[in-house]
């Protein structure tokens, strides 16, 4: 059952963002509110399990001295490709992500699996190794993302889920939560990982 | 020496191989891309002046539309202004009358700071540039009849500027089509 | 004097008002991975300064010159990150070899900006806000000051932070994250500044 674990480990023994601390940017930037963070979540897995089933197809090809521009080259095709492809079907989503759907190439997690898996592995590990930890970053981003709406609009998904009276923590959906919601949340993860 | 320009031969490969790939996908996507802009700029434009059934384009600085309804009367123009913001480029797409009397507007692109400066697509923001004109277009703070958002006062003035500059632009040549017409 | 009171307006948006890794979050890995030392983050900032600089003005180049030109703005991302990964290599290689004491200061963080989103977080706002050349290579300089700001004031924080009594799981990540919030907080207070 090695297969199974090398999908599973992503989403909390190795979860990219909380345990590894890797791809904060977006983390951080995308997840004010849930749609972003699933939105986000989902265009990594698909730029994740692309690149790491082509490095891993072609990782004999490729000199080691050339390998990470080659990796990069490789990455950003996928990010370009799922940055035109939401464009022109999920508009929305697409402008209010932005600027870090180019920057999923600058993403550490992406060229870390690269390097540090798919470079290593055949195919059908190197694929389930991508969708693990895309997976396990999109869990991490919406678990934010929900406290953080919850918190910060009162509504989770755009509806609303707080009684009228409350009065929403506009800090939560600033930048400053975003650290401190990340931060509390990291301190969480230490706690359970001690027992 | 050889031996880096194999290397160099490889990476050139990979990179053309990616280019082709994405190239194709544009050709795709790009037509989807565009078609989608164009029609929610179609849908905005009649949002904002719906008195009007057909509109037609007169291209310039800035490109601006006339708005005629069904016994081909002019009932009011429409354009986009747009300037940048506190953190993004804020397009408004504006209705006026013949008289260049705003009827309505609609923010149709920005990315503002979420809570404050995005509150600019909230409709209660924007209903109160209907029935004002070109003299009004000033921010509360600096003395006129907008109202400023919370928090937001760069977002409230780069919509306000953006569209009095805008009117300014426009007063000669929509007087022009204006007599043109009659 | 109009001219520079633009460049003025420009730069204290781009250091305090519009911060790169407190506001745009951009940067976060080495803000969090190289602040624990002041000399260190002191050359990582510098580092980043100068590969900013270069590469908003080497971007802004290929864009307008090459991509633009050939209709070919679709392959931006690969363009630019490539444009990127030369530039931090050639850079290396110039100062090794002309300046072996400001290499030994700045060569161990100059791979790691590759990889810094900030960077080309940087190169493509230059082409989304239409900034002309000089400005540019301004916005380049202006945020890369500012990314070295905030890392250096981190980096003080942290010293000191080592020597303080906290709960276990707080240690390391978890407080760095709480800082950063409160410093994001503090920055927020920017925004209300009026011109």
């Amino acid at each position: 059952m090695a297969w199974l674990k090398e999908f599973t480990k992503g989403f909390i023994k190795e979860n990219p963002v909380f345990v590894m601390a890797l791809g904060l940017c977006p983390t951080l930037a995308v997840s004010s509110s849930v749609i972003n963070a699933i939105g986000m979540g989902l265009a990594a897995t698909f730029v994740l399990v692309f690149s790491n089933m082509f490095i891993s197809l072609i990782k004999n090809l490729i000199p080691s001295k050339i390998r990470i521009p080659a990796y990069i080259v490789v990455i950003a095709s996928f990010v370009t490709i799922v940055d035109m492809v939401m464009h022109a079907y999920l508009p929305a989503i697409h402008k209010s992500l932005g600027l870090f759907i180019p920057l999923i190439v600058v993403n550490c997690i992406i060229l870390g699996r690269a390097e540090a898996f798919a470079s290593k592995n055949n195919v059908f590990l190197s694929i389930l190794d991508g969708l693990g930890m895309g997976l396990g970053f999109t869990l991490a981003l919406v678990v934010i993302g929900s406290i953080r709406e919850i918190l910060g609009a009162g509504q989770f998904l755009g509806m609303n889920v707080l009684p009228a009276t409350y009065k929403p923590m506009l800090v939560a959906i600033l930048a400053p939560g975003a650290f401190i919601v990340m931060g509390l949340l990291m301190s969480l993860m230490n706690l359970t990982k001690k027992k | 020496m050889k031996y880096y320009l194999k290397l160099g031969f490889v990476l050139l490969i990979i990179t053309v191989i990616a280019s082709g790939i994405l190239a194709y996908i544009n050709t795709i996507t790009q037509p989807i891309i565009e078609r989608n802009q164009q029609i929610a700029q179609e849908n905005a434009r009649k949002e904002v002046l719906p008195a009007a059934i057909s509109f037609e384009e007169v291209t310039g600085d800035p490109t601006y539309f006339i708005g005629i309804d069904s016994d081909d009367n002019i009932v009011g123009y429409t354009f986009v202004a747009s300037l940048y913001g506190y953190s993004s480029n804020v397009e408004t797409m504006v209705g006026i009358n013949p008289e260049m009397v705003i009827e309505k507007i609609k923010i149709i692109s920005q990315s503002e700071t979420p809570g404050l400066g995005a509150n600019c697509e909230k409709p209660e923001f924007q209903a109160q540039f209907s029935g004002k004109q070109k003299s009004d277009m000033k921010v509360n703070k600096d003395g006129g009849a907008i109202v400023s958002l919370t928090g937001a006062t760069i977002t409230t003035r780069t919509i306000t500027n953006s569209i009095k500059t805008a009117l300014n632009k426009l007063d000669i040549p929509i007087e022009n089509t204006a007599e043109e017409v009659e | 004097m109009e001219f520079a009171g633009k460049i003025l307006f420009m730069a204290v948006m781009a250091i305090f008002v519009q911060n790169f890794v407190l506001m745009r979050f951009l940067g976060l890995c080495p803000y969090i991975g190289v602040s624990k030392k002041l000399d260190s983050a002191l050359g990582m900032g510098m580092a980043v300064i100068f590969v900013m600089t270069m590469a908003s003005t080497f971007t802004w180049l290929i864009q307008t010159y090459l991509l633009v030109p050939l209709h070919i703005e679709f392959l931006q991302t690969i363009a630019f990150i490539l444009t990127i990964a030369s530039l931090v290599q050639l850079v290396e290689m110039v100062i090794q070899k002309t300046a072996p004491a400001l290499y030994k200061s700045l060569g161990v963080f100059l791979p790691l900006i590759t990889t810094n989103c900030a960077v080309l977080g940087v190169a493509i706002l230059n082409i989304q806000s239409e900034y002309n050349f000089i400005f540019a290579i301004l916005n380049g300089l202006f945020a890369g000051i500012g990314f070295t700001l905030v890392l250096v004031l981190m980096a003080g924080i942290r010293e000191r932070l080592d020597r303080a009594e906290l709960p276990a799981s707080m240690k390391g990540m978890p407080i760095a994250m709480i800082v950063a919030g409160c410093m994001a907080l503090a920055f927020l207070g920017f925004s209300g500044l009026k011109f």
